[in-house]
């Protein structure tokens, strides 16, 4: 189990290292670079190459991207010219919010999609199947947005259930008001719960055709024994490591849902920067997301490793 | 031969098809045989003849699109063929156990091998885990494995292929069952593993005195562990004897070239190795006559016309026109 | 004859039919799903609809007319009327042609360099295959969204660049599954055996590890068409899609959508059941053809 998590943190470090590098790319390929973007469309040749010098864009791009790391890691994500505060201020408020978000959705879609991909399988080709089945697919298959728009229309224009608008302000102040999230958290939720629900049907469908399952009802076990005591086990595993592979996923939603929501988190953050231009917040939230997606990432595989044996007590 | 009194198992003209989409195969043809009290006996025949089969059908636990049309399946004079869902359940794991051919896939990889072992138990003897604990314990002790307190809590993927084959028959063992079926039990192991598991197939035979349905394709496993032969070819028996009748006078044309085709450390290396021309005929549409005729260099026409009738001893009967000779 | 418990017959049926011919198999399979099948005619339908609708039923697509604004269906508008004016009905049918294109075109761009990439990072091994990889994962951290909404904030959108940009976020997935077969591919024996005989690395890529990682790649481009035209209605919903005159489904639904409130449904349900319909279409083909590939990749 340790060679294998000490790989993964490598490997996560690695990728974490590419990331960074990924969005100092994106820095630069920025037309006119920073210096015009934060000086305006108007700014003379000889600002740009002060405001360069100023701030060290002058230097080969090595250095620069070593430099921009040492920032990075102590803390200092740039600075928004457009809204006056530090990047990494505004991501400091900004991004427990969208954790919030994101983790509600994703717990929700796990409650569901688990239970009903397993019974599905169980009752494989049924009425019921079919019906979720199709269901998935067109919730899987309908924009976010207008999916969205539609949960607006009906809960909260006809039938008053729920606001349109989600709470704002702090952290406390959002969770105080939990009736507000149900919309936000119901638009991303519906989309992860039909693919995950597919592959929680598809994951144990392979696992009742495994010689196990013969083996178990060759002792005489009952169809809920060898469901749920052997079959739900083996097909769950792998549903960990699907959740942090459908970490991006899960970010792209929120960026949908805070926009059509005003929900105040990372990505209306990143929405209204990129309408704005404000370049500093825009690589702020990318490096941020891309780092919370390694994360994520490794600890799903993690949980993976404890979870299957077969990880855990390796011989290595 | 169809007797039920003291015999551990009747199987009186079983009939077994599986629907395909387009065809219905007959794999298991009226197939009569009787298993005693203590007795190994082998069900020997090629891949695909259908021994497999029977073996699933017995607990009946056959393949969708699999089923019993036909013939009677007695345990210990308690008819099985008509049981429902729930009387059959009771029957598995406690009066038939069962050991498969692949100890890893047979295994389930995330629980221990202690309550793999005690299932049986459980779910049969209603014991508590703590009693199923203990008895997984004895049961591993009982098949050979070394330190088995120390095993229970382990998993099948840290142990050898022999070793978990072991757990499979100790799980098959937990509630001593009247019958056990061994369903290719070494195929999936190297030859040493292999000798080893025959070996304690041997002494539970000795200790335990169970009564065993071995099933492989193997000729050398039956040679050293069946009591009587049941040779099967394309779903039906041809030959049921005692070992050393069916190895040393054969009859049946087809178990002879079964035989002849084994290779020996004596033959020489410049002769050609048998092997029996064509293949087995399609179970969807089996020919009317012999099923092995079109295969065998004694054919004649009236072999193709018509079924031959099982003739012989009762020690041993044999399903040929032109069997080899009966020597002395 | 395998004996799990759980075969179906359709798994029955395949050992039945082991013995016709590998992509026959597949065929039959595929054309046994009827949902797949009616998916299949539903596109056609559509593609019809999209290319060929705008020879029968002509509109003028490129000037407004404001005197004809959000005007309900009627006999001289069939779906009535947008904002500017536009025809909506035709407008449907020439902003099908973008998205389909888009779509295509980038799910063809995924392929290619997904395929190139996942072949040599597989085939090759070790410190080619970790960098590749590591190079796929960090790509793969950041959400296309993210990505897809700075690249565009940074060039104006238009056909090509939608179909370059979705495109060169896609390759990941394909990267990734056909590395993954490469990797097994690459023991087997006749690949072996070509290096015995002196075949080239690139030679073998391309005429013996391609070509067998087929299915998984066409099964994977088709929910990549499915994905594609989901992610380029969620752009032009943020704002950045390709300017008008051109049009494509997603911005024509996130237009209509400022308009719900009205009640000018047409704006909003004929570009959006378009969009379900025919992602739910790729959806259930690709399903299918996952299915059909399997039982030839089991025969095997």
């Amino acid at each position: 189990m340790t060679g294998y998590v000490l790989r993964r943190i490598v490997q996560a470090a690695v990728v974490l290292l590419l990331v960074s590098v990924i969005v100092f790319v994106m820095l630069h390929e920025l037309p006119g670079g920073t210096a015009r973007a934060v000086l305006g469309e108007r700014a003379t040749n000889v600002a740009i190459e002060q405001f360069n010098k100023q701030n060290g864009f002058d230097q080969p791009l090595p250095v620069q991207y070593w430099r921009w790391l040492d920032q990075i890691v102590h803390g200092d994500l740039g600075f928004s010219f457009k809204q006056n505060e530090s990047v990494s201020q505004l991501l400091a408020d900004r991004l427990p919010k969208t954790m919030l978000l994101a983790g509600t959705s994703v717990l929700l879609a796990l409650l569901v999609s688990i239970p009903l991909g397993f019974v599905q399988a169980l009752r494989r080709n049924r009425l019921v199947d079919y019906f979720l089945t199709a269901m998935a697919f067109v919730f899987y298959s309908t924009p976010a947005f207008w999916l969205a728009l539609v949960l607006i229309t009906l809960f909260a224009i006809q039938l008053r259930l729920f606001p349109a608008q989600a709470p704002q302000g702090s952290i406390g102040q959002i969770v105080a008001e939990p009736g507000g999230m149900v919309l936000p958290v119901l638009t991303i939720a519906l989309v992860s719960i039909a693919f995950f629900s597919r592959y929680v049907r598809s994951s144990t469908l392979e696992n009742l055709l495994q010689d196990y399952v013969r083996t178990a009802r060759a002792k005489g076990a009952s169809t809920w024994r060898v469901a749920f005591g052997h079959v739900l086990r083996n097909a769950l595993v792998p549903v960990v490591t699907l959740v942090g592979l459908s970490l991006p996923f899960v970010f792209a939603g929120t960026l949908i849902s805070e926009e059509i929501f005003n929900y105040p988190g990372m990505g209306l953050l990143f929405y209204n920067a990129a309408v704005a231009r404000d370049y500093p917040v825009l690589l702020g939230v990318t490096l941020v997301v891309g780092a919370a997606t390694v994360v994520g990432s490794l600890l799903a595989d993690i949980c993976y490793g404890l979870l299957d044996p077969r990880v855990r007590l390796a011989r290595r | 031969m169809s007797r039920s009194d003291g015999s551990v198992l009747t199987v009186a003209s079983l009939r077994v098809v599986i629907a395909l989409r387009h065809s219905t195969v007959r794999a298991v043809d009226d197939v009569s045989f009787t298993i005693a009290p203590g007795e190994t006996v082998g069900l020997v025949g090629e891949s695909g003849c259908g021994k497999t089969t029977i073996g699933l059908a017995l607990l009946r636990l056959l393949p969708a699109g699999g089923r019993i049309v036909s013939g009677s399946v007695r345990l210990g004079g308690h008819e099985l063929t008509t049981l429902d869902d729930e009387q059959m359940r009771a029957v598995r794991g406690d009066r038939i156990g069962i050991v498969f051919q692949d100890p890893l896939t047979s295994l389930n990889p995330t629980m221990t091998i202690g309550s793999q072992v005690g299932e049986p138990l459980r779910i049969h003897r209603g014991a508590t885990a703590r009693t199923a604990r203990d008895r997984a314990a004895e049961l591993l002790e009982l098949v050979g494995l070394p330190s088995p307190s120390r095993q229970l809590d382990r998993y099948p993927h840290q142990l050898s292929g022999g070793m978990r084959q072991r757990v499979s028959l100790a799980a098959a063992l937990a509630c001593d069952p009247a019958l056990l079926i061994a369903d290719e039990p070494t195929t999936a192991l190297d030859v040493t593993t292999q000798d080893q598991i025959l070996e304690l197939f041997s002494r539970l035979k000795r200790e335990i005195g169970m009564a065993v349905l071995l099933i492989t394709h193997d000729m050398g496993v039956v040679a050293g562990q069946a009591d009587r032969v049941l040779v099967m070819y394309a779903g039906k028996l041809v030959e049921v004897g005692a070992t050393d009748q069916v190895f040393y006078r054969t009859r049946h044309r087809y178990t002879q070239a079964l035989l002849e085709s084994i290779p020996t450390l004596t033959s020489s290396r410049a002769e050609a190795l048998h092997s029996i021309p064509g293949q087995p005929p399609d179970l969807a549409h089996p020919p009317p006559g012999c099923r092995f005729a079109p295969r065998c260099a004694f054919m004649t026409d009236e072999c193709r016309a018509a079924q031959p009738a099982m003739s012989g001893s009762q020690a041993h009967t044999f399903a040929c026109i032109h069997p080899a000779e009966a020597r002395a | 004859m395998s004996t799990a418990i759980g075969l179906t017959e359709r798994d029955a049926a395949v050992a039945e039919a082991a013995a016709e011919g590998g992509l026959r198999l597949a065929a039959d399979v595929f054309l046994e799903n009827k949902l797949a099948l009616a998916a299949a005619v539903t596109f056609a339908v559509i593609a019809l609809f999209c290319f060929v609708g705008p020879l029968v039923y002509h509109t003028d697509q490129v000037h407004t007319n404001i005197s004809q604004t959000t005007r309900h269906p009627g006999s001289a508008h069939l779906l009535g009327t947008d904002d500017v004016g536009y025809d909506e009905l035709g407008r449907l049918m020439v902003g099908g042609q973008t998205s389909l294109e888009i779509a295509l075109g980038a799910a063809a761009v995924a392929v290619v360099v997904g395929v190139l990439w996942g072949a040599i990072a597989g085939f090759f091994g070790g410190i080619v295959d970790a960098v590749m990889m590591r190079v796929v994962d960090a790509v793969l951290a950041i959400p296309a969204l993210f990505l897809l909404l700075f690249l565009a904030s940074i060039t104006t959108a238009s056909v090509g660049i939608l179909i370059a940009v979705v495109g060169l976020i896609a390759w990941l997935v394909p990267a990734r599954l056909v590395r993954g077969e490469t990797l097994s591919l690459r023991t087997r024996e006749y690949v072996q055996a070509v290096r015995v005989m002196g075949g080239g690395p690139l030679r073998i890529i391309l005429r013996h590890i391609v070509p067998n990682t087929i299915g998984t790649v066409i099964v994977n481009a088709t929910f990549q068409i499915a994905d594609a035209i989901l992610v380029v209605a969620a752009l032009s919903f943020l704002g950045l899609g390709i300017p008008p005159p051109s049009a494509n489904w997603g911005g024509m639904l996130s237009n209509g959508l400022n308009y719900s409130y009205a009640g000018y449904w047409w704006l909003v349900y004929p570009p959006g059941v378009a969009i379900v319909i025919t992602v739910v279409c790729f959806n259930f083909i690709g399903d299918a053809l996952r299915d059909a590939f399997e039982v030839r990749l089991r025969r095997r």
